[in-house]
């Protein structure tokens, strides 16, 4: 394999790694920042 | 094969930084003849008069080192001229068009507004200085992960992160490699952030206090705050660059103003809002930023494809396009694992500050593991577009006289912007407008908090012995803010910069971390540490402040060494300076041992 294939898969590696985190933490971080709200009004 | 219409190699690159950056003025373009219907370029007094060094040979060469060195010595270039290159470079050239419509403007304006007036309310939520500068240390690690992003993933990262796919080719890729594996060895292993976090300091140099004494504090803060601050010195100019392309506003006095309102708002909600709206502010950037990204990369995959970017590397940079040993060689490599990875992650303030603000150590582990995704993707999806600039402008006969004259690439800051804004539609084009936007405020908000916190925390209030009450700190530190806008302004968008961007970005932000990083490794990790030893180590990471291009220690060093046949580059010098701080701790503490540690050993 020569190094353009290989940033070939690192970039799609990259991609969909950062497109799957990316729903995650949109959702976990909507959570956490209700919670850091509710925290800090106490 | 094609033929190799030239082996690049591209300058050397700073990573961090956030600001981190390779932004480059003087490699910036073919200003000598500058665009066509632009204002004449900007040339100093010397050169008018045709004084300029004779160049070609050996002998010439020299003359020109010292010509420079003389330079130096005797400013010959007016404080403000208002034809100097980083005002020149905002002028947008005939011939490139941009899909931006009122539309796009609408959404760029909605979305500003939505973000300050949610900084804004965040300052309901400020009681104390633990909830001002770490958000009461209440962020779980989901939150976390998306404000290390959204901070570190702003709009000079983008602009630097896209030059360097322009002229690096898809080599450049390997910075975003190493950079997301260093932190996940760092978030797997707990290196240097888990016993950061566990001392329960807020900043970078209270930890100096707590293992070395006040003094070393005291200057640590100093050293910090003025390589922060200068390091951050220039983002306004590199945004503005990037704008001025994207949305095709021509006038750059105009943009000047659109960037001071933009400042103005961002000095706002982070003097009232501290890290609560820093935080809400990164993870809406996040959300909105992620989006425009994977949009424009796939974008524009689908109109280019794979083999005509992988041809447009191979034609225009050889095999070092795709290469990093033989297109950045190895001692670039090694330079960018050390700065993007680990100083980028664990010894960068703005990064530990996250470090710092997390509700357990578990968490900060949590966050390294995920952030690694981010830390590979800051670096990934940019040089990916630049590389993708790189094929459509091969692929443009007419921009090769401002992009690719000779062969060479020129204007690289502004390819990704020039390019993004005729691929991506009316609409989208508004969207990642919106993002880069917030991305510009979110890592203004988290630098400006950064520093001013630095300032405040650990040069006043030791200097004051502790007696500034906890409504003085936080009035000092919004007023610091503020003081730091004002200087971002002058110096980002109305100084012209006489120096090389980059070699600045490297030095000033090197002059920190190289000490930094010696002081936590010893602090954390060896006992013997001494006091006399953190000193000797901040003044030896100070030395970097010499080195900068332009300066008369620099000229006379690269005047000896080109006496004997070497050139001196920035990754070798920041090597040997990281070095040189290690055996001064080591030296410096075995000779000097603190004296309570001897003796408690006794």
């Amino acid at each position: 394999m020569n190094w353009i294939e290989i940033w070939k898969w690192v970039l799609l590696l990259a991609m969909v790694s950062f497109a799957l985190l990316a729903v995650v933490i949109t959702i976990r971080g909507a959570l956490d920042l209700g919670e850091m709200f509710r925290r800090l009004k106490k | 094969m094609p033929p190799v219409r030239h082996p690049h190699r591209p300058p050397a690159a700073n990573p961090v930084l956030g600001p981190s950056s390779l932004v480059s003025t003087r490699g910036d373009g073919p200003k000598a003849a500058g665009f066509p219907g632009s204002p004449p370029p900007f040339r100093s007094l010397r050169s008018l008069k045709g004084g300029a060094p004779p160049r070609g040979t050996e002998e010439r060469r020299q003359t020109g080192l010292i010509h420079s060195f003389t330079r130096s010595l005797f400013h010959d270039t007016p404080l403000l001229d208002t034809r100097s290159p980083a005002r020149d470079c905002l002028h947008m050239p005939p011939g490139l068009e941009t899909n931006f419509t009122g539309l796009d403007w609408g959404i760029v304006v909605a979305y500003l507004l939505v973000v300050t007036v949610v900084g804004f309310y965040a300052n309901r939520y400020i009681g104390d200085m633990a909830d001002y500068l770490v958000a009461g240390r209440t962020l779980r690690s989901g939150l976390a992960i998306a404000t290390m992003i959204g901070s570190e993933l702003g709009l000079v990262t983008i602009v630097y992160a896209g030059e360097k796919g322009f002229t690096g080719g898809l080599a450049a890729l390997h910075i975003g490699v190493l950079a997301g594996f260093v932190t996940l060895l760092v978030g797997l292993s707990g290196f240097l952030v888990v016993p950061l976090r566990r001392a329960g300091v807020c900043t970078i140099p209270e930890y100096y206090e707590m293992r070395f004494g006040r003094g070393v504090r005291v200057l640590g803060g100093i050293i910090l705050a003025l390589a922060g601050i200068l390091n951050m010195g220039l983002f306004l100019v590199a945004g503005a660059k990037f704008i001025t392309f994207l949305t095709g506003i021509h006038d750059p006095n105009l943009l000047n103003w659109v960037m001071t309102i933009l400042l103005v708002l961002v000095l706002l909600y982070t003097v009232l809002g501290g890290m609560v709206s820093v935080v809400v502010t990164d993870y809406l950037q996040f959300v909105v930023l992620a989006v425009g990204l994977l949009a424009s990369c796939w974008l524009a995959y689908q109109q280019l494809g794979w083999e005509q970017i992988a041809g447009a590397v191979q034609t225009i940079h050889g095999d070092g396009g795709s290469d990093p040993l033989a297109g950045y060689g190895p001692g670039y490599v090694i330079w960018t694992m050390f700065v993007a990875g680990l100083v980028s992650c664990a010894v960068w303030p703005t990064a530990a500050m996250r470090a710092c603000s997390v509700e357990s150590e578990q968490a900060v582990r949590r966050l390294y593991i995920w952030s690694s995704i981010g830390f590979l993707i800051r670096w990934a999806l940019p040089v990916f577009l630049g590389v993708c600039a790189l094929a459509w402008i091969e692929g443009r006969t007419d921009l090769h006289e401002m992009f690719l004259p000779a062969g060479k690439t020129a204007y690289s800051q502004q390819a990704v912007p020039a390019y993004l804004a005729q691929l991506l539609p009316a609409g989208l084009i508004g969207l990642v407008a919106a993002g880069m936007l917030a991305a510009f405020m979110s890592t203004h908000d988290s630098y400006l908090l950064c520093w001013s916190a630095v300032l405040t925390q650990d040069v006043v209030a030791p200097l004051l012995g502790d007696r500034l009450s906890t409504p003085g700190r936080l009035l000092l530190t919004r007023v610091f803010i503020l003081l730091i806008g004002g200087f971002l302004l002058v110096w980002g968008l109305w100084y012209p910069l006489k120096a090389d961007l980059w070699d600045y970005m490297a030095v000033t932000g090197s002059v920190y971390f190289t000490g930094a990083f010696v002081l936590l490794l010893a602090g954390l990790y060896w006992n013997g540490a001494s006091r006399v030893g953190a000193y000797l180590t901040l003044l030896c990471g100070g030395l970097m402040l010499l080195t900068l291009q332009d300066t008369p220690m620099r000229a006379w060093v690269d005047l000896v060494l080109a006496r004997g046949g070497y050139q001196l580059k920035d990754e070798h010098l920041g090597l040997l300076t990281t070095i040189l701080c290690l055996l001064a701790m080591v030296f410096g503490s075995l000779l000097f041992p603190d004296r309570r540690r001897r003796e408690a050993e006794a």
